[in-house]
């Protein structure tokens, strides 16, 4: 039960960030990425990955992060003992893109920005969702890209990279998402 | 009336017609709005809750991240259903995430709590549904869809109903009112009409009013069929009645014709019997007249022919020879039997007729028996026979004191003729409860057991008796009614060879108070001998003097208080006195030569009975009898009697009028009152009598009641009114059976009263000298 309390603890606090708390338990301790974190695994629900990736066939649902880790230790407090689909969430940290193999989302920290152009090119035939908060993300072929709107933290898709992972998002996260970039018609 | 029967039956169909019809449709409408509306509630909440379904599916992400806008466009697709007041969209924390609201609808209400486990929840209000649905998400509640929808259109739908209902029961209502006017007619008119006819016939009698047939099978054709059936029925029985009426009314003219036909006759009857009557009561009296007729002219010869030839045995006119003896006795026996057989026949007859009257009086056993065993008392002697008396002094019975003697008299009668020579005969009485028991007890030869009821019969007699001749037959059968008339019973109780006794019960008395006796003037002829003073101051002296005296039949009075002796002479006027002589405070001599001086009481006979052997000094004083003590009973009898004798010579120039219509007992009367040396003179009728005492008056009236003209007691009441003649001695001699209130009569007024059905004629000699006797004063006034 202590799970679940903190899983709805989880979504809330998305949803209150910054101009309210989520509870009396946790007052103003939550932050951008604690928001973030319940995000990526928020993802995971709406996002259905290849079969015969290894992401799909592992026992576990995986987080990596990028070497550059802006969470600390807050990305696997909020999600220890979670679970999507069954699978229990684990939080993996590892030093480069390459090792993102059996991950199912890699979040790309915004220091890495120099470098984003080789991580995408390493993960860019691994069924990996990638996320970060650098500005720019998803313009330059990352998948989701978080974005600071106000108060509130939003996020944009872009699906044509999403695609050619083979990843398939659902449709309600497209519709919440505050731009899409689709690809182009079969046509160009 | 009938219009009221009218409406009232009409006006009650109309309304249960109506009231069936509003009822039934009232509830078929209000189960109909009812289900409807209930039915359309229920599809509302189901749509409702579709609504916050996909409300909620599509508000899923745009709660996981943080999207209101997304949510608020989610709701305001709810502007389609104008029915949706308001919506929202709750976090699960309870926090508003994003609301959609009708323009007007007023502000969003606070959300309502689902309860846990359930995912919805919806409330139906006055005006408004609501409804909250939780928004899940794999497995986890995200936020809850809340939903406000106006009832408006159930209203309207519910207006619209009523609307509907209400005219469909107008109509219906109608209808009913057509439907009831139709049946009115059919159906209230023929019972209206019932009811009126039914009416009329109740308050006109006329049965013969019909009601009008309807058409149809129905029960009020059933009825009114029925009604008529009935009336006819009425109308036959009424006619039938009335016949029968009629008829009735002839029968009673009949019956009352026949009643008065029978009461005439009956009258007719009742006259015949009357004079039946008449005449029976004349046969009764012609009878009774007959009998008394009988009793008086059989008797009248019969004691002529006793009497001369009772004189004629006495040889008193001459010697006769043996023969003569003989015959004159013959002619005395059987004279003597037709006499009895005459007292039988006449005591039966009347008897049987029911006339004999008795006069009940307080009758001393003893004396009766002493009186009867003295009449018989030569025959007793003649036959040797041993007479015992057994009875109680004082015994006393309720009797007719004749009646009693006689039945005694008969009982001791046949005791006699049945015993034979020698043999022993007891007459016997006791107290038994109330009644007297007296029995004759005989050592005659006894009586057989089949003759035993027979002897009561009238003229049966003994067949072995030897001796029939001598009785009448009819002694038994009379005494037994006698004994039945007292109240008692009469038996026989006998062994063949060893006598027969005779006994009967009569109602019994209490005893005479001692003494009474004295100076009471109910015992004059009643037989009693003369009174006897006895005059003695030694008390057993005196009860041995009254014992002797009494046994022989005297009168006997003791004087205790030798002073007082002349005074109690003078008041008790005794014949003869006897008289001590050694007493206190006089002596006897003192007494003697008083009595003897007193002209009140010289002729009274004074008997001294002393102890002191002075017969010269008695002499010379006066005394008649002088008696030395102890006293034998025989002397003391026989010096009593001397002294009576003596007196009756004295007062031999005493003399009696006879008054009688018969020569033969005149002569007879005058014969026997001669020979006791007294002066007699008669009278035939009335008349002569009345003469006579008018010219001289006798010292005493011998009458006979039955006397041509003036009767006897014509003569005695006028005797007794005249003053001169008003204590005149008076004896009645007749043959006459008399009543017992003429008896109470003449024993008031006269001295004695003798009977000329019995042995009568010593009686009478008995009775003139004891009035003489006691009577002095008479022969003073002369």
């Amino acid at each position: 039960m202590g799970c679940r309390l903190r899983r709805l603890c989880i979504a809330l606090s998305a949803s209150a960030l910054f101009f309210s708390v989520c509870s009396q338990a946790q007052p103003q301790q939550v932050n951008a990425y604690q928001v973030q974190a319940a995000y990526l695994y928020n993802f995971g629900k709406f996002v259905t990955w290849p079969d015969g990736s290894p992401a799909s066939q592992s026992e576990t649902f995986t987080i990596c992060v990028l070497d550059g880790d802006p969470f600390g230790d807050t990305l696997h407090s909020t999600l220890v003992g979670e679970s999507v689909g069954g699978k229990p969430v684990v939080v993996k940290r590892i030093p480069k893109a390459e090792d993102a193999g059996a991950c199912h989302i890699l979040f790309i920290g915004s220091a890495q920005g120099r470098d984003l152009g080789k991580i995408l090119i390493a993960v860019d035939h691994i069924s990996v969702l990638t996320v970060s908060d650098m500005p720019g993300f998803s313009k330059r072929g990352g998948m989701i890209q978080f974005v600071l709107e106000g108060n509130r933290i939003r996020f944009e898709i872009n699906l044509e990279s999403a695609q050619k992972s083979h990843l398939v998002f659902a449709s309600e996260l497209l519709k919440v998402a505050e731009a899409v970039i689709k690809p182009a018609p079969p046509g160009d | 009336m009938s219009t009221t029967k009218d409406r009232s039956i009409a006006e009650r169909l109309t309304w249960m017609n109506m009231l069936v019809c509003g009822v039934a449709l009232v509830l078929a409408c209000a189960a109909f709005i009812g289900y409807d509306l209930a039915t359309f509630r229920a599809a509302r909440v189901r749509n409702l809750s579709t609504q916050a379904q996909i409300i909620g599916a599509n508000s899923i992400t745009a709660l996981l991240f943080d999207d209101p806008e997304s949510a608020t466009k989610t709701l305001s697709a709810l502007k389609a259903d104008p029915q949706i007041l308001s919506a929202a969209v709750y976090t699960t924390e309870g926090k508003p995430f994003a609301a959609y609201s009708r323009p007007g609808s007023g502000p969003l209400p606070a959300p309502p709590s689902i309860p846990r486990g359930q995912s919805e929840k919806y409330w139906i209000g006055k005006n408004e549904i609501l409804l909250a649905r939780s928004i899940e998400f794999d497995g986890a509640p995200s936020g809850v869809v809340f939903i406000r929808s106006d009832v408006e259109a159930l209203n309207k739908r519910l207006e619209l109903y009523v609307g509907i209902g209400s005219i469909v029961l107008l109509f219906s209502l109608l209808a009913a009112l057509v439907v009831s006017a139709v049946f009115r007619k059919s159906v209230a008119q023929p019972i209206v009409r019932l009811a009126e006819t039914a009416k009329a016939v109740s308050l006109n009698k006329t049965y013969s009013l019909r009601v009008p047939q309807v058409h149809g099978h129905g029960e009020v054709s059933v009825l009114i069929d029925s009604f008529n059936d009935m009336m006819e029925q009425i109308e036959r029985g009424e006619e039938s009645l009335k016949e029968a009426h009629d008829k009735l009314e002839l029968r009673v003219i009949d019956r009352t014709a026949e009643l008065v036909a029978a009461k005439q006759e009956l009258e007719a009857y009742s006259e015949s019997v009357l004079r039946a009557k008449e005449d029976i009561e004349r046969a009764s009296r012609f009878k009774d007249q007959f009998l008394s007729t009988m009793s008086h002219e059989l008797r009248t010869p019969l004691n002529a022919v006793l009497g001369f030839s009772e004189l004629l045995g006495d040889a008193r006119y001459g010697p006769l020879t043996e023969r003569q003896v003989r015959y004159v006795n013959h002619i005395h026996t059987s004279g003597q039997h037709l006499l009895r057989l005459i007292n039988d026949i006449l005591d039966l007859s009347k008897i049987e007729a029911g006339r004999l009257q008795l006069s009940i009086e307080r009758v001393s056993v003893e004396s009766c028996f002493a009186e009867v065993c003295g009449s018989l008392q030569p025959l007793v002697d003649k036959n040797a026979h041993k007479l015992i008396r057994d009875v109680p002094s004082g015994l006393v019975v309720h009797a007719d004191a004749t009646r009693f003697k006689q039945m005694l008299m008969n009982l001791l009668g046949n005791a006699i003729k049945f015993t034979p020579k020698g043999g022993k005969i007891k007459l016997a009485a006791r107290q038994a409860g109330e009644m007297v028991r007296i029995e004759v007890r005989d050592s005659g030869p006894g009586i057989p057991e089949d003759e035993r009821n027979r002897i009561f019969e009238a003229f049966h007699r003994l067949r072995q008796s030897d001796k029939a001749a001598e009785g009448t037959g009819l002694g038994l059968a009379i005494t037994r009614r006698l004994v039945e008339l007292h109240g008692g019973q009469l038996d026989v109780e006998s062994q063949l060879g060893s006598g027969s006794c005779f006994y009967f019960t009569l109602p019994g008395a209490c005893a005479p108070e001692a003494g009474k006796t004295l100076g009471e003037p109910g015992v004059r002829g009643s037989g009693a001998l003369a009174r006897v003073l006895v005059v003695e101051d030694d008390p057993s002296a005196a009860y041995l003097l009254e014992s002797q005296l009494s046994s022989a039949g005297y009168e006997v009075a003791i004087c205790d208080q030798p002073e007082r002796a002349v005074d109690l002479a003078i008041e008790f006027q005794p014949a003869v006195m006897t008289l001590d002589v050694v007493m206190l405070p006089v002596n006897g001599w003192d007494v003697l030569s008083r009595l003897k001086s007193d002209p009140r009481t010289a002729n009274i006979g004074v008997v001294m009975v002393t102890v002191m052997d002075q017969r010269n000094t008695g002499a010379l004083l006066g005394a008649d009898e002088y008696i030395v003590k102890p006293v034998d009973k025989s002397v003391l009898l026989s010096a009593v009697e001397r002294c009576l004798s003596r007196r009756n010579h004295a007062d031999a120039r005493n003399s009696i009028l006879v008054v009688e219509d018969d020569a033969a007992t005149r002569e007879l009367i005058a014969d026997l009152l001669a020979q006791n040396e007294y002066s007699v003179t008669s009278a035939e009728d009335g008349e002569q009598a009345r003469r006579q005492v008018q010219a001289s008056m006798p010292d005493l009236v011998l009458l006979d009641l039955i006397l041509p003209g003036i009767s006897g007691f014509a003569l005695i009441a006028e005797w007794r009114k005249n003053p001169s003649t008003a204590n005149l001695p008076i004896f009645v001699l007749t043959n006459k059976d008399l009543t017992s209130e003429e008896k109470d009569y003449l024993r008031a007024n006269t001295r004695a009263l003798i009977s000329k059905h019995g042995e009568w004629r010593d009686d009478l000699v008995r009775e003139v000298e004891r009035v003489q006797r006691t009577a002095p004063q008479l022969t003073g006034a002369q």
